[in-house]
């Protein structure tokens, strides 16, 4: 019987202990479950969403995307750079690059052979380099007037609900559409669960994994829009420390990096919980030098809870 | 007769084929060696002056080795580390927590024994290695007794490692100002620092345990295949667990060499060893699925690695550049060095 | 010496040995034959401790043992070379010979590659193999890998006392002629220090090599034949038993095909290493069935079809199109399906759901735009759960955890319900009981009625027999004889296996 509950539980572990923590945070101090403080935090840690969401895309077919961070990085000095000229169109153009980056890291892995760990490490070094070309190497500020022309409804909020929050949660339902309910999304789960029944069965495997990487790299770059505007410049080195985050983000909400398992709503949940320990840190006043430190040991408890080991095929390496 | 003509020419074109990959990231590195006087010789030429290829130039000189040497050191211990585990087919993300934590480490226990290697304080040595094989040893344990992937638990231990070198230190530098550990970088035995000397014997014990021993023989057998190693009665759990330990062990001498060659220790010591070594590992020809490489072949891809980082700095190539350059060069690297035919499928 | 005694093993829903004794006495080699499914496999693993057994008792010089795992049994020594090379390729060859048990050249934790090189290479003498111990496996050859096994094996005369009895399985699928001779040579010297099991599906080794044989079929010992007494033709039938039942196979259901219409035409078509100047032509409604030895060259031949190899000459051509780019995405789009062997690899994904297994090979046909019309897979799910009987608690449920006919059915059904109108079946039966054979059986018969062109490596011979039109008999890659497999003149069991060894 416990065996049964516990097979039955499995799938839910990752929004458990979401709920777990959340409730243990708050009975220790509860003015963390005040709902304007959690829009708030919720509202913070949307770049960080985006960004882990497309690096779903990358995991979900058991490779991994470290061309992020570097590709956010390029598009924060992008958007400042080409703000006056494009106006709102930068969007458009920031994500555009994204995409390109995306689907060469993955054709340099599908079709050059080099692991999608050092294909997108290496990629991510060409976006930096793009990046300290564009911005000279300076931190870069926009004009204030302009990004709010054009931005400024990003940061406006509608019923105390803030619209990066909303921007956050359509992006969401997007990835998870693209996850759940298209073509591609099935063949993403046939690549990752079964690569070789998928390519017995006559799909393209080569190009679902390049659309993965170029979906993670557009998802990069609507998180670097989204830090460029709020924090209102570029910089070679703005969007860094995101990427470790990231990753985090994605396995601790149950996608391990086997593939096949887990997805978008894992990943929210895996923000979430990673939200709720930062926040959770400050809230019960564990010292700053601390910390990292906590955030690290609690990590390795939330993963252990949350990872999903009957999914994990063959041996853990 | 013909079909068998054609298959023995087949074999030796693989053959052919097999040596090159073998030796292929030697190869690339020579070329690069090659590579950057052209341009320096190139300069020259335009602006007329006279220039000798390779003799006259300042990126092939002794003393541009040494600064090449003096700089991966620190990389190449902690990519030594780190070969043992992509060997078994597993990966430590934890290095740079473990580099700042043991170099925080030694540090205070350095000056704690008197801060000079003259006296007790020598004894910090060992220390910090100890605390280095623990980590390693605690990452290993996490990971094969509650069966977290390896990559999961590393990149954990490593904001551990990073939060707790912090705690240590309060966000402060601490500085090692003992001229008899400084030595490692100040005395010079022909040309190279001591440290460089070192790290060589350091790679000498590492190739030693990866060839000679039973643990670095069995690393390999559970790169190649985990369960028909434990069908033949590996304790596989064993190795791995010594794995993670060992290589925590050589984290630790990479924080020394680090500590040694700026004389501080600090959170930020391991910043950048992560990718750098990791990098080098596979550009040097270790695949990242277990079973192929050793810790020579990281040895090239480290200076493979600081070669080309250097190489840009000499022959003046714009600074925003050179990150690009580096993709660039490590792509085409891992492309020339991967033997396709074993792949199956890569990630 | 060694003694099984009425041994018996259950699995769920199968009885996999009934009360087999089996005996090997000192220095004798006994040869083990039977069909695919007999109860081979399970027997062997009985023997070398993979499997306990529910009944009956294993006895070693009259003493009653029992073996919790094989290294109990290698305790007690008993050694098995496998059929798949259990080497680990990176190693040298004196590693993987002394694997897990390197103490012995160690000193002050330093291996002394010297001594285990002295001791590798007298292991390897035993099989007369003159190679480096130093060498890489996997730069040996198959047949090379093969004795260094048998070697491995034979490490345990130094760290046993008693007898050894070594498992042969398969050894010799992946070796040619003379490498075969060589090794039933070196199998027979080693009669001095071991016994030997020997397990082939080539019974003419079997009965070179053999002292006595013993003939399983349907989880019994049916018969022992003494060496001197054996003829391949009374081995054989005691190996199929019963006639063919006609029944079984459907055969009233089966039609004539459509000898105008042509799907798949092979004109001289070769790939070195594989197979060579193949020729066939298979119609709609037609059966086709590719029989052969393993390695005889119809795995690799399916693979050309369906575009998952290419050849370097000949024409083949599909629905009188030319093809010329290999790929098994172009094979999909022209109707081709592929039922592979290796079902739970190849065939679901496991870890999708029914109704996501259906439609895989054709998302096109359910998307709109990109988008998945799920009520429209759902619909078509149910409709061929139904229609096959597919035993499942409901269609979003996990492929995975399906029995073996029902995931069967289900890559059927993705193949049937995409309009494949060209089917690849390589051991479409390979594993599952009677009652889901017989439903794999009567789907084969549905789709040739519906005009379906089917190329078919069967289990067994007489599912070859039993279910198809035309027989081509391959050998070492070439086609040795075309039966017609009309019903009243179909070809019998032993025409075929004289044209196959």
């Amino acid at each position: 019987m416990p065996d049964m509950t516990r097979e039955f539980l499995k799938p839910h572990f990752p929004w458990i202990t979401l709920v777990a923590l959340t409730i243990i945070v708050g009975l220790a101090n509860p003015d963390f479950l005040s709902i304007s403080g959690l829009i708030s935090l919720m509202a913070d840690v949307v770049p960080l969403l985006i960004m882990a969401l497309g690096m779903t895309f990358a995991i979900y077919i058991g490779g991994i995307d470290l061309s992020v961070q570097q590709l956010a990085n390029m598009v924060t000095v992008m958007t400042t750079v080409y703000l006056a000229q494009y106006g709102i169109g930068v969007a458009l153009l920031v994500i555009l690059a994204g995409a390109l980056f995306g689907a060469v890291s993955g054709f340099v892995t599908t079709r050059l052979y080099v692991p999608s760990f050092v294909s997108t490490l290496a990629i991510g070094f060409i976006a930096l380099s793009i990046a300290k070309w564009l911005s000279d190497q300076r931190a870069l500020f926009m004009d204030a007037t302009l990004r709010d022309i054009h931005f400024g409804w990003m940061f406006d909020t509608t019923m105390g609900v803030p619209h990066e929050l909303v921007l956050g949660l359509v992006l969401v339902l997007l990835a998870w559409f693209l996850q759940t309910r298209t073509s591609f999304g099935r063949a993403l789960k046939a690549v990752g669960s079964g690569e070789l029944a998928a390519v017995a069965s006559g799909l393209d495997v080569d190009r679902v994994k390049i659309l993965a990487f170029c979906i993670s790299g557009m998802f990069a770059a609507c998180a670097g829009l989204m830090f460029s505007v709020k924090l209102s410049g570029g910089d070679a080195q703005l969007a860094n420390g995101f990427l470790l985050l990231a990753i985090v983000a994605v396995l601790v909400g149950g996608t391990p990096l086997t593939g096949g398992v887990g997805g978008v709503i894992n990943t929210l949940i895996g923000t979430l919980i990673v939200m709720v320990i930062r926040a959770a840190m400050v809230y019960l006043e564990v010292d700053a030098t601390q910390q990292q430190m906590v955030f690290g040991i609690v990590l390795i408890i939330a993963i252990a809870l949350t990872i999903d080991r009957s999914k994990l095929r063959g041996v853990v390496k | 007769m013909t079909g068998i003509a054609a298959d023995g020419d087949a074999s030796l074109g693989i053959m052919m084929r097999d040596v090159i990959v073998r030796w292929a990231p030697l190869l690339v590195l020579a070329f690069l060696v090659l590579l950057f006087p052209v341009f320096e010789w190139l300069e020259d030429f335009r602006a007329g002056q006279d220039h000798v290829y390779l003799l006259d130039s300042r990126f092939f000189s002794i003393r541009n080795a040494s600064r090449i040497a003096v700089a991966a050191t620190p990389g190449l211990m902690v990519a030594i580390g780190v070969t043992f585990i992509i060997i078994m087919g597993s990966i430590d993300l934890s290095m740079e927590g473990t580099v700042s934590v043991t170099a925080v480490i030694f540090a205070f226990a350095f000056l704690a024994l008197g801060g000079t290697l003259a006296g007790w304080a020598w004894l910090a040595i060992p220390l910090a290695m100890l605390v280095g094989a623990a980590m390693g040893m605690v990452n290993g344990l996490i990971h094969v007794v509650f069966r977290i992937p390896s990559f999961m638990v590393s990149l954990a231990m490593g904001f551990v490692g990073t939060g707790l070198a912090l705690v240590l230190t309060g966000g402060d530098r601490i500085r090692v100002e003992d001229e008899l550990f400084r030595a490692l970088l100040t005395v010079r035995w022909l040309n190279f620092p001591i440290m460089c000397y070192v790290a060589l014997l350091a790679l000498l014990v590492a190739w030693f345990i990866q060839s000679r021993t039973t643990l670095g023989r069995n690393f390999y057998a559970v790169g190649g295949g985990e369960e028909l190693a434990q069908a033949s009665g590996l304790n596989v759990t064993r190795v791995r667990v010594l794995g993670f330990a060992l290589a925590g062990i050589f984290f630790a001498l990479g924080a020394l060499m680090a500590v040694g060659r700026i004389g501080i220790a600090e959170t930020a010591t391991g910043n950048n060893f992560m990718f750098i070594s990791i990098t080098a590992v596979v550009v040097g020809g270790t695949a990242l699925w277990g079973g192929i490489g050793g810790v020579l072949n990281t040895m090239v891809g480290v200076l493979i690695v600081y070669v080309i980082t250097n190489g840009m700095v000499v022959i003046g190539l714009p600074n925003w550049l050179q990150d690009g350059v580096l993709g660039a060069l490590v792509i085409t690297a891992v492309v020339l060095s991967t033997n396709r035919r074993s792949i199956s499928f890569v990630k | 010496m060694y003694e099984l005694r009425a041994v018996d093993k259950h699995f769920p829903g199968v009885h996999a040995l009934q009360a087999v004794d089996l005996e090997v006495r000192r220095g004798e080699i006994v040869g083990l034959v039977g069909e695919n499914g007999a109860g081979k496999s399970t027997l062997m693993k009985v023997i070398y401790g993979a499997y306990q057994p529910d009944g009956g008792e294993i006895a070693i010089d009259g003493k009653t043992v029992r073996f919790q795992n094989p290294r109990q049994a290698m305790h007690h020594g008993i050694g098995m070379v496998f059929q798949e090379q259990s080497l680990i390729p990176n190693l040298t060859v004196m590693e993987n010979i002394y694997l897990g048990f390197e103490d012995r050249f160690v000193q002050f934790g330093v291996i002394s590659w010297r001594s285990m090189a002295a001791a590798a290479r007298e292991q390897l003498a035993k099989v007369k193999l003159d190679i480096d111990p130093a060498a890489i496996t996997s730069d040996l050859s198959f047949a090379q890998r093969q004795l260094v096994e048998l070697a491995k094996v034979l490490t345990l005369e130094e760290r046993i006392d008693g007898d050894l009895v070594i498992l042969l399985d398969e050894p010799t699928s992946v070796l040619a002629e003379d490498e075969v001779k060589l090794l039933f040579r070196i199998v027979r010297d080693l009669t001095k220090r071991a016994s030997f099991i020997f397990v082939s599906h080539r019974i003419d080794e079997v009965l070179d090599l053999s002292d006595r044989i013993y003939v399983m079929k349907d989880g019994r010992i049916v018969d022992v034949v003494q060496r001197d007494d054996a003829e391949v033709s009374v081995i054989q039938r005691k190996m199929v038993g019963r006639e063919i039942d006609k029944e079984y196979y459907r055969e009233q259901k089966q039609k004539p095909y459509n000898p105008a219409h042509v799907l798949v035409s092979f004109d001289d078509v070769s790939l070195p290493g594989a197979y060579h100047h193949i020729s066939f032509d298979l119609h709609a409604g037609e059966v086709l069935c590719l029989v052969g030895t393993e390695g005889s060259g119809r795995e690799a031949i399916l693979r050309t079809v369906y575009g998952l190899d290419s050849c370097s000459s000949g024409i083949v051509t599909v629905k009188g199109e030319r093809i010329t780019r290999f790929s098994a995405m172009a094979g999909v789009r022209r109707g081709i399906g592929h039922v592979p062997r290796e079902r739970k690899v190849e065939g679901i994904v496991n870890g999708m759901n029914v109704y996501e297994n259906m439609t895989l090979a054709q998302l096109r046909r359910f998307a709109r735009l990109g988008v998945m019309n799920v009520p429209e897979e759902k619909r078509l799910a149910t409709r061929w759960t139904e229609r096959l009987g597919i035993k499942t608690p409901s269609i979003t449920k996990d492929c995975g955890g399906l029995s073996g006919g029902n995931q069967q059915k289900v890559v059927l059904a993705k193949w049937r319900s995409g309009g494949s109108d060209v089917l690849l079946l390589d051991h479409p039966t390979r594993g599952l009981d009677i009652g889901a054979k017989e439903d794999v059986y009567e789907m084969i018969r549905e789709m040739s009625a519906d005009g379906v062109g089917i190329l078919l490596v069967a289990d067994t011979l007489e599912e070859a027999i039993g279910l198809s039109h035309t027989i081509l008999v391959l050998k070492d890659g070439e086609i040795q004889k075309r039966f017609d497999g009309t019903p009243g003149s179909k070809p019998s069991l032993y025409d075929l296996v004289h044209h196959m060894i």
